[in-house]
């Protein structure tokens, strides 16, 4: 099985332009997907549009790590920081924009050969989005590596999201899995029904709020802007997601989940943790590394 | 832009300074630095304040259809004092260096066609940007991008050329590698550099050069070395990549030593860039606010025909009404008096405004003026309570801020003062103003102070201005609308202000005002029979 193009196609079958590959969490095979998606874009003589959202953006504790070099194939545009773009091989600069990320301002270039790219961004949302509409105008496709507080910038647009999990920074697989079918089940929370009655909830639904609403036996709509202003995990998320009517004002469109059971502290058995992932999320969830889809 | 030291904190908020500051800001980087190093002219530049005026009018006049052309260039110059600055220091600049000195002399080569024309302007460019553009057009791809093409060097084509042949040898060679093992595997690809085996599809053992990373109890975790025509394969192509790179950075090497010949030149440039950003600010200003240049004059001398406060004029547009044009003919000290609301205050601030404009060498929004530089220009009124600290009544507060106005001492002082005194008694409000008065004429200091109090310009022996005022008493609107007792009263009053004589009696009208603005009838009768 040909994995990236899978998923390529399950974001295509939505008629979505721009694939964001979340993940749980570091080392869980992200870059792997993009890796993938972007091969069979590629491959397919598409015109692809790379970007990251920067070395710091990640919500993680391991922020100063620097993300794995890209292999970009000529004709690729890709967005990066100033400091970040390499000396050899040049590549074609094709705009630079004043948005700022830790690396420098960010530009978007073209590549003319192969090499070995960091990809690096603005570390705002708004940043982000404004990088995936300069990166869509000039492509076919667009593919972000991104960190899950970044993907509004696509919510309410035509694009997909992929989520990646995997062994790393979960103890067990039953932890994994749930891990990663909180974040499909936030991400994926539906669009409100402007017909009935709804509590709009202005910024981040916190803990504390869903508390109260939850205290309250509240049966209106809760109302966020985005997925990512749901700002429950654990307990909390779970009893939120269970009794309140949660929706958004622009949702996102989940597509695909990958899994890596290998991580340096732990593996997972494959199979079971791709069918696990697979029953959890009901959606098509894919092994890169095997290069299998959970039956 | 910077008030100080002709205007402290206070007068330079009422006066409007960040309204003019906004209103003839740049919009390049290279104006930015300009406009923080902008000071107002001091006495004795007289000649090069209305200069500059004269040039920012003319250039308006002479460009007038093409100022937002040039201001929209402005905007997107890039900022590329910190390349060349680089260079100079005998820097390797990188790619995106070129692409933003590329574009700064392109759009220096479009400002110089879009102000070809204006005598008031002499041209931006020179031999260097002509000499670094021609040296990055080379690179330049369409309109707005940068390549460090093949044609800078002819040796960089042949290793780039040798590059592309090796990394297609090692691809396929590689690519043969990795489609045996996905073969022998059983898969369509193998996927990633690292991938899964899974004991139970494994039939014998793993394909050659499949080395096992990890075991795990189900499964092995793999990555595919590179076989001997692959290693020989990847050695030439990273000898190509690496002959490249050397080329690369070689040409990068040329171009900077370019740009670092020709640095001064591209610095005087960017001097004259930001020159031009703040006169094309100042231009639009003026176009857009119909100013002129007032002629400015070596006497503390404060003359102007239908001038307007532009801060207060904005507003009123805003609101769909219209600013009454003043005319005023001051010098030294003078009395202002006028009713509530008949717009002494805003008389005041239009001599501040106007003085500031000339300041900094702009055409002031007037049909005519003559105005002299001076060295302090102060407001003493509402508006400087913020400043002072703050346990202090308000009648100590104004005394405060005027010690601080006078013991600056400075010979050529504007000073506008609104209602000074007031929360005193009248006898000693008009007192103490009689001796303020008294000091600015001892100082020769030209200044207007606006009050209520009858008598103070005679008893100082100053001339005596006042607001025409109230043209009749208008009858309250039918509405409680606040707005529509402005309108009423914009209707009824005639703001323009005439010198009058030293005895005259200033009207207030303010019982009327009241009316108009909604107390009730009957408060307003028993302040007409407690008036008598």
């Amino acid at each position: 099985m040909r994995v990236g193009a899978e998923i390529l196609r399950a974001a295509q079958s939505i008629g979505a332009r721009t694939i964001f590959v979340v993940g749980t969490g570091r080392n869980v095979g992200k870059t792997t997907a993009l890796r993938a998606i972007y091969e069979a874009a590629w491959n397919e003589g598409a015109q692809v549009g790379l970007a990251s959202i920067g070395r710091d953006g990640e919500a993680s504790a391991q922020k100063t790590l620097p993300k794995p070099r890209l292999w970009l194939r000529p004709r690729t545009i890709f967005a990066t920081a100033r400091g970040l773009l390499p000396a050899s091989p040049a590549a074609e600069i094709l705009k630079l924009s004043p948005l700022r990320s830790p690396a420098g301002g960010v530009l978007y270039g073209r590549t003319r050969t192969g090499g070995f790219f960091e990809l690096g961004g603005p570390p705002t949302a708004s940043g982000v989005r404004e990088v995936v509409d300069e990166l869509l105008s000039r492509s076919d496709v667009v593919i972000v590596d991104g960190a899950v507080d970044r993907v509004a910038a696509l919510a309410g647009s035509d694009g997909a999201v992929v989520v990646a999990g995997g062994a790393a920074g979960a103890a067990t697989m039953h932890e994994a899995v749930a891990e990663i079918a909180a974040l499909v089940t936030r991400l994926r929370v539906a669009a409100f029904d402007a017909g009935v009655p709804a509590i709009h909830i202005d910024g981040a639904l916190t803990a504390d709020a869903a508390a109260a609403l939850l205290a309250r036996g509240e049966t209106r709509q809760i109302v966020v802007h985005d997925p990512t202003q749901i700002a429950l995990s654990g307990r909390a998320a779970t009893e939120a997601f269970a009794r309140l009517d949660l929706r958004c004002v622009r949702p996102l469109r989940v597509v695909a989940a990958t899994i890596a059971s290998i991580a340096p502290e732990r593996t997972f058995e494959p199979v079971h943790f791709a069918d696990a992932v697979a029953a959890a999320t009901l959606l098509p969830t894919f092994d890169v590394y095997r290069g299998a889809r959970a039956a | 832009m910077k008030p100080q030291p002709l205007l402290d904190a206070a007068s330079a908020d009422v006066l409007g300074f960040k309204w003019l500051a906004r209103a003839i800001a740049p919009a390049s980087p290279y104006g930015d630095r300009a406009f923080s190093e902008l000071r107002p002219f001091g006495v004795g530049q007289e000649a090069e304040a209305q200069s500059r005026a004269q040039r920012i009018a003319e250039f308006a006049t002479r460009v007038a259809a093409r100022l937002e052309a040039i201001r929209a260039e402005l905007v997107e110059l890039p900022d590329a004092t910190s390349a060349i600055a680089r260079a100079s220091m005998g820097d390797v600049l990188a790619d995106p260096s070129f692409l933003e000195l590329r574009r700064f002399c392109a759009t220096v080569e479009r400002i110089d066609d879009l102000i070809a024309d204006s005598s008031a302007q002499p041209p931006l460019s020179n031999d260097a940007v002509s000499a670094v553009g021609a040296a990055l057009a080379i690179g330049q791809v369409e309109d707005d991008r940068f390549y460090l093409a093949d044609a800078f060097d002819a040796s960089l084509a042949t290793a780039r050329a040798n590059l592309a042949r090796a990394q297609a040898e090692l691809d396929a060679v590689r690519g043969r590698e990795c489609a045996q093992v996905a073969l022998e595997l059983g898969r369509e690809e193998l996927g990633s550099d690292e991938f899964i085996v899974m004991r139970a599809e494994l039939r014998g053992a793993l394909p050659a050069g499949v080395r096992v990373q990890r075991e795990a109890p189900t499964y092995l975790l793999c990555a595919l070395d590179y076989g001997e025509a692959a290693l020989a394969a990847l050695q030439r192509r990273d000898e190509a990549a690496d002959a490249v790179a050397e080329r690369e950075e070689r040409v990068r090497a040329e171009l900077s030593s370019t740009v670092r010949r020709n640095a001064a030149g591209l610095n005087a440039t960017t001097i004259a860039l930001g020159d031009l950003d703040l006169m094309v600010a100042a231009a639009r200003f003026t176009q857009s606010c119909e100013c002129v240049p007032a002629e400015v004059s070596s006497k503390t001398v404060l003359e102007f025909e239908r001038a307007r406060f532009l801060p207060l004029e904005a507003e009123l547009v805003a609101a769909g009404r219209a600013f009454t044009p003043l005319d005023l003919a001051l010098d030294h000290a003078a009395v202002l008096t006028g009713p509530n609301m008949g717009g002494k205050s805003v008389c005041l601030l239009t001599c501040g405004f106007l003085a500031l404009c000339v300041a900094f060498g702009l055409p002031v929004p007037a049909a005519r003026a003559r105005i002299g530089l001076f060295e302090q220009i102060a407001w003493l009124g509402l508006g400087r309570e913020g400043h002072v600290g703050g346990l202090l009544s308000s009648f100590a507060l104004e005394v405060l801020a005027l010690k601080e106005i006078l013991s600056r001492d400075l010979p050529r002082l504007l000073i506008l003062v609104d209602e000074f005194a007031r929360t005193t008694t009248p006898h000693e409000g008009k007192a103490l103003q009689v001796a303020l008065l008294g000091r600015l004429r001892e100082r020769r200091a030209c200044g207007m102070l606006a009050t209520h109090l009858e008598g103070v310009a005679a008893a100082a022996g100053v001339r005596h201005f006042a607001v025409r005022g109230l043209r009749g008493i208008p009858a309250p609107p039918a509405t409680d609308n606040v707005d529509d007792a402005l309108a009423t009263l914009a209707a009824s009053m005639d703001y323009r202000v005439a010198e009058v004589g030293a005895e005259d009696a200033s009207r207030a009208d303010a019982i009327a005002l009241t009316a108009l603005l909604g107390i009730d009838q009957k408060f307003v009768d028993a302040a007409y029979r407690a008036l008598g």
